[in-house]
């Protein structure tokens, strides 16, 4: 995918919807890591987003928008538990609940600051609200770097953020999934070094993979790793595991 | 009106930034004023009301989630929400069945285009984008931007177009890649 045309003439297809189911998990896989192919797609859905004014509007079935709140509350029930699978050190915190960023900040430097040890599970004050994410975050120790890991079951999206870690020089954070089923480690992309990385989909992994798969984190050179496997140092590794409520 | 829909474009910005916040009410607000349009989507590919009604249950669950995701700068917030709608749909058609039920027995007839372009449209305002769209798509040969909108409307796949046109399905990809060069071209004119 070197060609910008080619690109473009993807991007074209993928937006017009012309695409076979494998093409188009190809490029959803691929937009995350690639900014030209998701430049191309953004330009397209802009292009061709006037076309919706003339879709005559249909009114839904009248119960639907209760069907979608019991959704919401079915997402908020269930739960992720993390689990160390490769790194038996790890000090595994689960938040459970609807956590907002500024809420997983101020735990997080809280209980690093307590350097806490163990398994520690944080029980919602009061009782779920409706809608939820699934936060764990995941740490060595006390004085190496933590990622919070967030996944969002219904969509399933994943987010990272790398929290109390010195910024790398020269270095990246990757992340990967790691899967029998799958021929090598799967680049997840590069850790933002500071902030969220988001929009990581795992929607090309059907839930028994992922739910089997190990997650890492290795240490690479700056952008990545150059050959698509990894090549550094696991800082961490993990399992996401999806328990009953 | 070019007024009144800024005033609703705004509306619906500060209600995904609401919905961010985790605000119900905003969000009861969002659905009112746009599910009619997305439904109206999803229905046009999937063809068939309880895929409809699956496809726009999730994505009405991810609008939800994923609020604070949507950049105003980006686009307008319905065009954010129609781009998950279609690509749910478009996701479905595909998984369903090799060949999109929209392809099969169906007349095309309420996708003509004149019917489409020249027809008032019970008073609605067209965008300035709409109007250059439609200059453009109006300089293609009338196959191709017949293929083009069944592509974009129905989420028809090479496959289906080619089945419809009686045209080798690389033809049909040649087709796809020309009319969309030209209409970039056009567009950026």
């Amino acid at each position: 995918m070197i060609d910008p045309a080619e690109i473009d003439e993807l991007a074209g297809e993928y937006v017009l919807g012309t695409l076979d189911a494998s093409e188009r998990r190809s490029v959803e896989q691929q937009r995350g890591a690639d900014k030209a192919l998701d430049a191309a797609i953004i330009a397209w859905e802009l292009r061709l987003q006037p076309l919706n004014e003339l879709t005559p509007e249909v009114q839904p079935p009248a119960d639907l928008f209760a069907a979608i709140e019991r959704r919401l509350a079915e997402t908020a029930a269930s739960t992720v538990i993390p689990y160390s699978a490769m790194a038996p050190t790890a000090e595994i915190i689960a938040l459970k609940g609807r956590v907002r960023r500024w809420q997983i900040g101020t735990l997080v430097s809280g209980l690093l600051a307590a350097s806490l040890a163990g398994f520690i599970v944080l029980k919602p004050q009061s009782p779920l609200p409706e809608q939820s994410q699934f936060v764990a975050v995941l740490q060595k120790d006390a004085v190496s770097p933590a990622f919070v890991v967030s996944v969002d079951i219904a969509t399933r999206q994943l987010t990272v953020r790398q929290v109390a870690a010195d910024k790398l020089t020269g270095k990246s954070y990757e992340l990967w999934l790691i899967n029998a089923s799958l021929k090598a480690p799967k680049s997840l992309g590069v850790v933002h070094d500071s902030g969220f990385t988001r929009g990581v989909t795992l929607a090309a992994y059907s839930p028994d993979v992922v739910e089997s798969s190990v997650l890492a984190v290795t240490l690479e050179p700056e952008g990545g790793s150059p050959s698509g496997s990894p090549t550094g140092p696991v800082v961490f590794s993990g399992k996401l595991v999806q328990a009953t409520p | 009106m070019q007024a009144s829909s800024e005033a609703d474009r705004q509306h619906l910005v500060s209600l995904l930034g609401r919905i961010a916040d985790g605000d119900r009410l905003a969000f009861q607000d969002l659905y009112a004023r746009t599910s009619a349009k997305l439904y109206g989507v999803a229905l046009r590919i999937l063809a068939e009301e309880a895929l409809a009604r699956d496809v726009l249950q999730e994505a009405y669950v991810k609008i939800w989630q994923k609020a604070s995701d949507f950049q105003s700068a980006q686009g307008s917030p319905i065009t954010w929400m129609a781009t998950i709608v279609r690509n749910r749909a478009l996701d479905e058609v595909r998984k369903a069945k090799p060949i999109s039920m929209s392809s099969m027995g169906d007349d095309g007839a309420d996708l003509d285009f004149a019917a489409e372009t020249e027809h008032p449209l019970d008073g609605r305002e067209r965008s300035e984008e709409l109007r250059r769209l439609m200059q453009c798509l109006g300089g293609l040969d009338e196959e191709r931007r017949q293929i083009v909108l069944l592509a974009y409307y129905r989420g028809m796949s090479r496959e289906d177009l080619s089945r419809r046109f009686g045209r080798p399905v690389p033809t049909i990809k040649t087709w796809l890649h020309r009319s969309l060069a030209q209409l970039k071209g056009c567009l950026q004119s």
